[in-house]
């Protein structure tokens, strides 16, 4: 297995710039996501990567070997040994499932066993001679997988491989693609627009953002400490709120909030993030009072919008809260409550001449 | 490091269809050539000559001919087929999958032989009301084939949806039904129009004096070229007219389905009583469109049958339609590829416009096309070329190959450069990749874009009576020879053979196309006639 490396990558269609540079590493063995919105340029990114396109400038690695430099050094997609699952899966419609899985092995190895031998992996033993339209999408998706591993590949690249299945399914094929995935032990990226599916899959989540890699952490680190309020949005609801911060401490309008990590100068302006799951809802006048704008029930839990209050008068000027409650009583829109703030918060300094960058 | 370098031409985003540009535009230059021609020599006739020809009361009289036949004969072809494709699609008329069939056959067979056959039954038949129920009868299929696929795929809801806000059962059908088909009811009657606009032989058969019937006289019989270029230019102006008249009265309308949920199948009307006057109807147009012309082609046969050997000229006759069709349909086919592959791979504003200049040969009839290869080689090629094999095969090929841009470019469709990159991606070669993947699935779109030009030339008797070498005689060139004669029984046996080869594989491409998307129903409609015409999509 080897890891995979992308250095200041650019591309542009005609006048319209997709990548602006773009850097990325991905270590060997891992699974890393590409988050971004639609039109971001991941795909186009995966494609590079794959060598179906090449950039106009920058180097593409394959462990230590150099396989684009945008100039004369450039290694065919079919020697990359990388093993790419498109979006809708794009099996060969006029071959079977066994046929579509041996594609890439020579004729004379042991292609038989091998095709069962991957079949089985992806939990579809019987299926070798079916075609693909007798199968369902997560099926067809999972066949398009083991083809892609039939070449022993270094790296696999996943494009969007789960949007095309309905959301019941889409939990369970996930799932069984990540176990086939780590039981083979490859490299893995996948390319997606789904924060959920980013999350709970990857080792590492690359932001790609403007055509640039916004912030590459781990989910957990992504999630807790997002490089910007851009980045916070994205992954996830988020309350934004001003705030003046002095000693790892932010006043803001839900109180004197501790932050953690802090990167700023020792006071000063900032914004400042609250997740919907860090407030609690308490009795009136246990913390900072506000109204019940509306309640959604999910089940699961439920999301309340909170209108903050001075003795009885809306601010003035202050955002609608998103407070996500597990658990406890149906709250009715006009009840009123009192609101508190659970463990550290995250706040970024304000910069007055630099806009801040927003997701698309 | 062992690896192979591609060197600059393989690699991929650098790559520029430079090639097949250049082959597209060359194609697209021969294609253009007979309406470049016509109008080359309508200068050389001049500008006083033209105005002499195109004013006097003869052009007056055919364009009047030929105009009302086309207005009258498309209308009927517009409430027949789309009454028939309702009756089939729709109601619970008895024996409905039998008529599916029964209602499209007619269209395989060539409209001269439906001609034919009405004269050969009813001996004193001719003028406009003559060539009014022929050609009716010979391309309403054109209307229902588009009709019955469109109300096949049209969502049901819309019919419940108009019923539960007060219309009653007469007002959703004109709204809602006739308005689902709208496009594709325009789209077949344009093609009517086209194929009446460019039909000589059934209007000579039956005496009835057209533009095309009076461009064959005074070119073949009178030699009078300017004549006839005069009045081809007309014709080629109302053809024009007719494909342009297409886009702007389809209009913004489009049918849309908002959300993924499939759409039921239609539930059918209940005719109720009138379950038998339907049947009759739908029996009454089988009879008049296929009982009469085949059943007069075998009482012909019959009666004139001593020998019960055919001729062997019959023979000689078959392999040569045989092979005119099979070389035509390999050059169409061949040459819109480079021109499907660009529309389908690499769509830009310039592309699609270089397959719409190609698409004006429809307004181009097949004698139009012929005189104006005629005039080309006469004047420019010191008559190298005239009346020789590959001159008509290219004639063929440029009457047929809007036909054929239509059915490559699907064929191409269905092999997404996606498949060919994953491919690759599993270490096998470009070239291997293309065999194995492109290839096979290209193949059966490719092999019924052949079977269509192959068909549209086995038929074709305008373009073949003018330029076919002298002594290479044709099914549909004897067949012209001896019924001139007025030698029926002789001409019967052409005319059945004809019908064989057209009317069963055709049927059987119908039904192919019917189960492609809409836009290639219309091609599939236009190729199982004997007809030129296919609308520009």
């Amino acid at each position: 297995m080897r890891g995979l490396a992308v250095k200041g990558v650019t591309k542009a269609f005609g006048p319209q710039e997709v990548l602006r540079g773009v850097d990325l590493v991905v270590p060997d063995g891992s699974f890393t996501a590409i988050l971004g919105a639609s039109g971001s340029g991941k795909t186009t990114l995966l494609r590079i990567v794959a060598g179906f396109e090449r950039p106009d400038r920058g180097e593409v690695w394959l462990g230590d070997e150099l396989v684009d430099d945008a100039g004369s050094r450039y290694l065919a997609c079919e020697r990359r040994r990388i093993g790419y699952v498109p979006q809708e899966g794009a099996l060969f419609p006029h071959l079977s499932v066994g046929r579509n899985v041996g594609f890439g092995l020579s004729r004379q190895a042991t292609r038989r066993p091998r095709v069962d031998e991957l079949l089985e992996l992806v939990g579809l033993s019987g299926y070798r001679r079916r075609y693909p339209h007798q199968l369902s999408g997560g099926q067809q998706q999972r066949v398009a997988l083991a083809r892609a591993l039939a070449i022993e590949p270094e790296v696999v690249l996943l494009d969007e491989p789960f949007s095309s299945l309905d959301a019941a399914l889409r939990a369970s094929v996930r799932a069984d693609v990540l176990g086939v995935l780590r039981q083979a032990g490859t490299t893995s990226v996948l390319v997606t627009h789904d924060q959920d599916e980013a999350l709970s899959m990857a080792d590492q989540v690359a932001v790609l953002r403007d055509g640039v890699v916004a912030q590459l952490d781990t989910p957990a680190a992504l999630y807790r400490h997002p490089g910007d309020a851009g980045v916070a949005q994205f992954l996830g609801e988020a309350n934004l709120i001003e705030g003046e911060v002095r000693d790892g401490v932010a006043t803001t309008i839900l109180g004197r909030l501790p932050v953690g990590g802090w990167t700023g100068p020792p006071s000063g302006q900032a914004r400042v993030m609250v997740r919907p799951e860090q407030i609690e809802l308490g009795e009136v006048g246990e913390g900072i009072d506000g109204v019940v704008a509306s309640y959604e029930y999910y089940g699961h839990d439920a999301v309340v919008r909170i209108r903050l209050e001075r003795m009885g008068v809306p601010e003035p000027g202050a955002p609608e809260l998103v407070v996500r409650i597990t658990g406890g009583p149906p709250v009715v829109a006009g009840h009123r409550v009192g609101l508190s703030v659970r463990g550290p918060v995250v706040a970024w300094p304000v910069r007055h001449n630099k806009q801040e960058n927003s997701p698309e | 490091m062992k690896r192979e370098w591609l060197d600059r031409h393989h690699r991929p985003g650098s790559h520029r269809p430079v090639g097949l540009t250049v082959a597209a535009v060359l194609v697209s230059v021969v294609v253009l050539v007979p309406l470049v021609f016509l109008v080359v020599q309508a200068v050389q006739v001049g500008w006083a000559e033209l105005r002499h020809l195109l004013f006097r009361h003869l052009t007056g009289v055919l364009v009047w001919n030929t105009v009302s036949l086309v207005v009258v004969v498309t209308a009927i072809c517009a409430v027949v087929g789309t009454l028939a494709a309702w009756f089939v699609e729709r109601t619970d008329v008895p024996g409905r999958r039998w008529f599916a069939v029964l209602v499209v056959i007619p269209l395989g067979i060539p409209d001269f032989v439906v001609s034919f056959g009405w004269r050969a039954l009813f001996p004193s038949i001719g003028g406009f009301w003559a060539a009014v129920l022929v050609m009716s009868l010979a391309v309403y299929p054109l209307v229902f084939l588009p009709v019955a696929a469109s109300l096949r795929s049209a969502d049901p809801a819309q019919e419940e949806v108009a019923r539960s806000l007060g219309l009653g059962r007469i007002r959703t059908f004109w709204t809602v039904t006739v308005g689902q088909a709208r496009v594709a009811i325009l789209g077949g009657a344009i093609l009517v129009g086209l194929v009446v606009l460019a039909e000589f032989g059934a209007f000579e058969i039956l005496g009835y004096q057209t533009l095309t019937t009076e461009i064959y006289n005074e070119f073949q019989v009178g030699f009078n070229e300017p004549a006839a270029c005069a009045l081809s230019l007309i014709l080629v102006l109302l053809g024009a007219l007719l494909l342009v008249s297409e886009d702007f009265l389809r209009g913004r309308g489009r049918t849309a389905r908002l959300g993924s949920g499939a759409a039921r199948i239609a539930t059918r009307v209940p005719l109720g009583r009138a379950r038998p006057a339907a049947l009759a109807g739908l029996a009454l147009l089988v009879v008049l469109a296929l009982g009469v012309p085949v059943g007069a082609i075998f009482s012909l046969i019959v009666q004139g049958g001593q020998s019960t050997l055919p001729p062997a000229s019959l023979w000689i006759a078959t392999g040569n339609t045989f092979a005119f069709g099979a070389a035509a349909g390999v050059v169409a086919t061949i040459a819109a590829l480079p021109i499907a592959l660009l529309s389908v791979r690499y769509a830009r504003p310039g592309v699609l416009a270089l397959e719409r200049v190609n698409m004006l040969v429809l307004a181009v009839p097949g004698l139009v096309v012929a005189l104006s290869l005629t005039y080309l080689t006469e004047h420019f090629l010191q008559s190298r070329f005239y009346l020789t094999d590959p001159l008509l095969v290219v004639a063929y090929a440029i009457m047929f190959f809007p036909l054929a841009i239509v059915s490559v470019r699907a064929a191409i469709a269905r092999a997404p450069a996606g498949l060919e990159e994953v491919g690759r991606s599993l270490g096998v070669h470009r070239h291997s990749v293309t065999w194995r993947v492109t290839v096979p699935l290209v193949a059966p779109g490719l092999a019924a874009a052949f079977a269509l030009v192959f068909l549209e030339t086995a038929t074709e008797l305008t373009a073949t009576l003018v330029l076919h070498p002298t002594g290479v005689e044709t099914l549909a060139t004897q067949f012209w020879a001896y019924q001139s004669n007025g030698s029926f029984s002789q001409a019967a046996p052409y005319a059945l053979v004809m019908v064989l080869i057209a009317a069963v594989p055709g049927y059987m491409l119908g039904r192919w196309f019917d189960r492609q998307p809409e836009r290639m129903t219309q091609a599939g409609a236009a190729a199982v006639t004997g007809t030129p015409a296919l609308v520009a999509a």
